[in-house]
């Protein structure tokens, strides 16, 4: 036998095996699309349903149509435009704040200095921490009367008012940024590290050579190559900013006086405070599509970046 | 009573042995378990009960014993006590309950009880329950119907009083000026005169609290029907409670969890709290030398923790879990339950016994209170309460916070809960 009817003879063969047929690509993809149908498609269709009804939690089979009265009370109460502004400061200073600190620890981890293994196991610390132990432990750290925060601040001379740093309507935010930050730069440091340690060290080499101080060879350099890693870690961010819930939950309820409570704040208040499940809806298909926005946008920046490169 | 409970045990029974034999002869025929059998005999079951006082370290292992005592007392009806975290409690069970579902038998707090009776989820016990006959607590009973349907008893009401801490305080206040005199002169270093919440992290617990303020000065949060949270007598309160706040004589920012670790350990001298509290205090140190009187505001009138035993509309067992009801209602069950839960009130009108007395002596404070006690609900918008709540604790402590009066805060409040109801 040739070797061309040899391999035709086995072309044959495996197409006589369920395995290759033609619809085995769809069987693999079977489970993750029910997956994704089942836990995500019907509950989003379910809650865009929702959004357009007057439904209560207690009664959620008996609900009414109202059309876009969700949509036009929300974004015609004052409360609402205040929770859209809070959650747009709190997702970019984090993302900001997370990613810009979390790039200079990698940099400081990827030099090399005594005692680099231990450095980097200890800055992973934060983000294994549960959330709800970090904002335990921050909450006790912040407390008006013992927290050894408000102590050292009011040592210096800050004032930060008898009631306390979270129960001060300035600092409120400032504080559950502050934690949140302390929280997720170990993550994108780790993610970061890794992207460093993948620079051409002969193209670091090479440009040194040609006289480029530290900050050029960062600039173009290290930046090109880490920066696709940094515009998904930066993405991710925001994603997870936008629904992150009990950190600030657990500090302070969304207050005081509302400013530090964000859309899922708001949301999980108007479900189960309010128990209006309709208005609730209508508060979280706000948040996707600001979530959407964020992702197509970035999308769309990736696209023009990688067309300008030549 | 003997002779009820085993006059009551023989019906049960006899019901288990016909339900028995009548599930032998149909076998193949069987319903759906809705609805009591023909001869309106209970059927045998295995039903829930789900109270946040199950998982309470002190009361929970009594309020076992009391399920136990009626598990044994007959064996038609078996009843499984579900303990749900109280921070969750009413979402978790209201959610169930919206949803179809739910356990059987729930203790509700009032809020989440005026909210279910108002969706229908609550079983009506005008028919099953003879009031009549029960040497029912007036007071906390005229709060167990809703648009005059009757759809709970009380399983416990708890009364806020005055907790004071006896080695720093020999002589408890007895107005609001010695009450301000006693916190400030015992305000010194790490030891505050008074505590309470005043955070929103703590809303609930800040309405709790100024609660006894708005009552206690003569107000009320409605007339039944119309909103009132601007009353002269509300505003009058509050800012008495913002008198203390002001006069730093509270550990500010800390939780009510710390402040009352400090109470335990002598650092907080005066607490307004509820009976529940009793037992916890004495968990945490049982060295420590208090005792209780009634809040030392003009008016005689505090909330309380009320808490009813309700059947919920979902359940397979109404009848099982009447029975249940029945049975707790019995003056011996009263008894016992009083017992279990100590400074609380039950339903009827119960007698101490001399070594509960000898033990604690002050019990009698709690139980003088309990007709004058109201629930921590807005009357007439029970419902509603959890919106008005917060609208009322923002602006509570947006004057605390010094960024309007409290005439203004209330004026708004009552501008923004009136919008709210319609």
């Amino acid at each position: 036998m040739s070797a061309d009817a040899a391999i035709t003879a086995r072309r044959r063969g495996r197409r006589k095996s369920p395995l290759g047929s033609r619809w085995t690509p769809y069987l693999f993809l079977l489970p993750a699309a029910a997956y994704i149908v089942l836990f995500q498609a019907i509950p989003l269709v379910q809650e865009a349903y929702l959004s357009f009804t007057r439904t209560n939690l207690l009664n959620p089979t008996r609900s009414t149509w109202i059309g876009l009265d969700n949509y036009v009370d929300i974004f015609t109460s004052s409360d609402f435009q205040q929770t859209l502004l809070t959650t747009l400061v709190y997702v970019l200073v984090c993302v900001i704040g997370a990613v810009g600190s979390g790039l200079v620890v990698a940099l400081l981890l990827n030099s090399d200095f005594p005692g680099r293994g231990v450095a980097r196991a200890l800055v992973t610390v934060p983000w294994a921490a549960p959330g709800i132990a970090t904002a335990l432990i921050a909450t006790w750290m912040l407390n008006a009367q013992y927290g050894i925060i408000t102590q050292a601040l009011r040592a210096i001379g800050i004032d930060v008012g008898a009631s306390g740093i979270l129960d001060n309507p300035q600092l409120a935010l400032v504080a559950i940024l502050a934690t949140t930050i302390w929280q997720l730069f170990p993550f994108v440091a780790v993610v970061l590290l890794s992207a460093l340690q993948s620079v051409p060290a002969e193209l670091v080499e090479a440009a040194e050579m040609d006289g480029a101080n530290r900050r050029w060879v960062f600039r173009v350099v290290t930046w090109q190559v880490i920066k696709p890693t940094v515009g998904l870690i930066a993405l991710l961010m925001t994603i997870w900013s936008l629904r992150r819930f009990e950190l600030i939950w657990l500090m302070t309820r969304g207050g005081p006086l509302g400013t530090t409570r964000t859309l899922v704040i708001d949301l999980y208040s108007q479900a189960f405070d309010s128990k209006q499940i309709g208005a609730a809806a209508a508060i979280g298909m706000v948040g996707i599509l600001i979530a959407l926005i964020v992702v197509v946008g970035s999308r769309f920046v990736q696209s023009a970046a990688e067309r300008s490169t030549p | 009573m003997a002779h009820t409970t085993s006059r009551r045990s023989s019906r049960l029974r006899a019901a288990g042995i016909l339900a028995l034999t009548t599930s032998v002869v149909l076998a193949g025929c069987s319903t759906s378990g809705d609805a009591p059998s023909a001869d309106g005999e209970i059927e045998p079951a295995t039903i829930t009960f789900a109270a946040s006082t199950f998982g309470d370290p002190g009361l929970g292992p009594r309020l076992q014993e009391l399920i136990d005592e009626y598990n044994q007392s007959q064996d038609v009806v078996t009843i499984e006590p579900a303990a749900v975290p109280f921070p969750t409690f009413g979402q978790t069970v209201l959610t169930q309950m919206g949803g179809g579902e739910g356990p059987d038998l729930v203790r509700f707090d009032m809020p989440e009880f005026t909210s279910a009776a108002d969706a229908g989820l609550l079983e009506p016990l005008d028919d099953q329950i003879d009031a009549d006959s029960l040497d029912l607590q007036p007071g906390p009973d005229e709060y167990m119907s809703v648009d005059d349907t009757r759809y709970g008893v009380i399983f416990d009401t708890s009364n806020y009083v005055m907790y004071y801490n006896t080695t720093l305080i020999p002589t408890p206040p007895t107005d609001f000026d010695e009450f301000m005199a006693t916190a400030k002169a015992t305000t010194q270093g790490d030891v505050f005169g008074l505590a309470f919440r005043q955070t929103q992290a703590e809303e609930n617990g800040v309405w709790q609290d100024i609660f006894n303020y708005v009552y206690g000065f003569g107000g009320e949060w409605s007339d039944g029907e119309e909103l009132t949270l601007n009353k002269p007598e509300n505003i009058e309160g509050l800012e008495a409670y913002q008198s203390l706040y002001d006069a730093d004589v509270i550990p500010k920012g800390a939780d009510a969890a710390t402040f009352r670790k400090m109470f335990a350990q002598d650092k907080v001298g005066m607490e307004l709290n509820n009976g529940g509290y009793l037992v916890a205090t004495r968990g945490t140190n049982p060295e420590l030398q208090f005792s209780v009187a009634p809040i030392p505001f003009p008016v005689r009138a505090q909330g309380a923790i009320m808490a009813p035993l309700v059947i919920n509309a979902n359940s397979e067992h109404k009848d099982a879990a009447l029975d249940f009801m029945n049975w707790v209602l019995e003056p011996q069950q009263q008894t016992s339950l009083q017992e279990a839960l100590g400074a609380s009130s039950v339903a009827t009108v119960t007698e101490r016994s001399e070594e509960q007395l000898a033990e604690t002596p002050f019990l009698p404070v709690y139980d003088e209170l309990t007709n004058s006690s109201k629930p921590q609900i807005v009357l007439g918008f029970g419902p509603q309460t959890a919106d008005i709540r917060k609208i009322v604790v923002t602006e509570v402590i947006s004057a605390l916070q010094g960024q309007k009066s409290m005439q203004e805060a209330m004026d708004d409040a009552q501008a923004e809960a009136e919008q709210l109801v319609g």
